[in-house]
């Protein structure tokens, strides 16, 4: 079987268009209120039942969640298979590391059929939105560690956010199958990130450099995932920072920081960015 | 072809890639189908991607012009972010067209304005123009308008029963609506 696929394989049918972020960010268009500042009342764009876009908001994110389930399936399953079992060294993983990735693809499997049979719940069609292939793509390094640290840490801390705002949108809205579907699939992500965060530590135990560059990659990877401020720690970002299960999945305090002021420069970019194309447009 | 005379600002875009033209058209189409035979004026905002949608309309005679405010997100192919999709464009314009149509009958004289409805009001509104799309041939999801129905009177089967008779209901007045639940 084929190793090292790139993202342009992906195999996907005709339901399903994919973008990647240079297309989303080329969208000059926003849906921040860029009137208001982070303290005004009713400057909240987080995700939550009482807004009156509630569920086409949560529509579409659930689609995203689906297809990034499709692809940490492909991501986990490519570790597993990439590389040959060895002492990590030399491009190999340990066995046991090959198993964690297989357990982790089973998970992502379950997790693929439970979000596409919510998004039926909720009134989607698989293949509605376009796909962002950003999340496949931190997991096409050569370097098994760089992909821990970019799926398993990054990718898989993104779902721990997602996952906890839309339980919590479940939840308020009283939607049965929301809130339990969120909460089971939270418990796995947690583990997820247990799993690359133990991993990542023991395969660079005595290569500092190594893990020094896996972490400087994951923060690359953290800031692309934060979507131009989707996600963040205020108001502003419709996704909040899951900071009580990123603990539980062996997130530092000062990592979770780290996250949240990258968070917060992507937003204040990409207000920056749309400003300067409003004034463009209306020059 | 008909007669009903429609605009659409602005005549050219920038962030989108929309043709006022062909918005215009479809809107004629749609006053046809609907018997609309009013002026419109379609204003889409498309420094947003988001599908926000109201309408307006000064006046009760035949002559009032009906105001149909749109965000681009509401006209918007969701596949293919920033392009038109003909049939989302039906959907939206034709949901809120059916408001303005209501807005011109003595029994929804007392609707709030459409920026002025409470989360649970929009939603019972969209169920009622959500079934009549429907049986004009449109193909709005069903289980898209039922769970937005759910999302603000509840998970509950006395819900669903509310929903279903809403959907299929062509004569429901605004104190209907605004009774619901």
């Amino acid at each position: 079987m084929r190793q090292f696929f790139p993202v342009e394989d992906l195999a996907r049918d005709d339901r399903f268009v994919q973008t990647n972020m240079a297309e989303r960010m080329a969208d000059k268009r926003t849906a921040l209120n860029m009137k208001k500042s982070a303290k005004s009342r009713g400057a909240s764009n987080r995700l939550t039942p009482d807004r009156h876009d509630a569920s086409d908001a949560a529509r579409s994110l659930m689609h995203g969640i689906m297809v990034g389930e499709i692809q940490a399936l492909e991501g986990a399953g490519r570790t597993a298979h990439d590389f040959e079992a060895g002492d990590g060294s030399d491009g190999t993983i340990p066995f046991e590391l090959k198993l964690d990735m297989a357990r982790q693809a089973w998970d992502e499997a379950r997790h693929v059929e439970i979000s596409a049979k919510l998004s039926d719940w909720m009134g989607t069609e698989l293949g509605q939105f376009q796909e962002n292939t950003v999340l496949f793509e931190a997991a096409c390094s050569n370097d098994p560690v760089l992909r821990l640290a970019g799926v398993n840490r990054a990718l898989e801390g993104l779902a721990i956010d997602v996952f906890t705002q839309m339980k919590e949108f479940g939840q308020i809205a009283e939607d049965p199958f929301l809130e339990f579907c969120e909460d089971w699939m939270l418990a796995d992500e947690v583990t997820h990130v247990k799993m690359g965060s133990d991993w990542l530590r023991r395969v660079t135990e005595h290569d500092p450099e190594r893990r020094a560059k896996a972490l400087e990659f994951q923060q690359v990877v953290d800031k692309l995932f934060s979507f131009g401020g989707a996600r963040g720690d205020t108001d502003e970002s419709p996704i909040g920072l899951a900071r009580r299960f990123r603990e539980l999945a062996g997130f530092t305090d000062d990592e979770v920081d780290t996250i949240a002021e990258m968070d917060h420069d992507a937003l204040e970019e990409r207000k920056a960015a749309i400003q300067r194309a409003h004034e463009t447009t209306s020059a | 072809m008909s007669s009903t005379h429609v605009t659409v600002a602005p005549e050219q875009f920038s962030l989108v890639k929309y043709d006022a033209d062909r918005i215009a058209e479809i809107t004629r189409e749609l006053a046809d189908a609907l018997g609309v035979s009013n002026p419109i004026a379609v204003e889409v905002d498309e420094r947003t991607p988001l599908s926000k949608m109201s309408a307006t309309v000064d006046g009760a005679s035949s002559d009032a012009t009906v105001t149909l405010r749109v965000q681009s997100g509401a006209l918007e192919d969701t596949k293919h972010l920033t392009n038109f999709s003909e049939t989302r464009a039906r959907l939206s314009l034709g949901r809120v067209m059916l408001r303005a149509r209501d807005r011109l009958r003595p029994d929804f004289a007392d609707a709030p304005d459409d920026l002025e409805l409470t989360n649970a009001q929009n939603a019972a509104w969209d169920t009622y123009c959500g079934g009549r799309l429907e049986r004009l041939g449109l193909g709005p999801v069903q289980q898209q308008y039922r769970y937005d129905f759910r999302n603000r009177f509840g998970f509950t089967d006395d819900a669903d029963r509310e929903f279903d008779r809403v959907w299929a209901a062509d004569d429901l007045t605004w104190a209907d609506l605004d009774g619901l639940g």
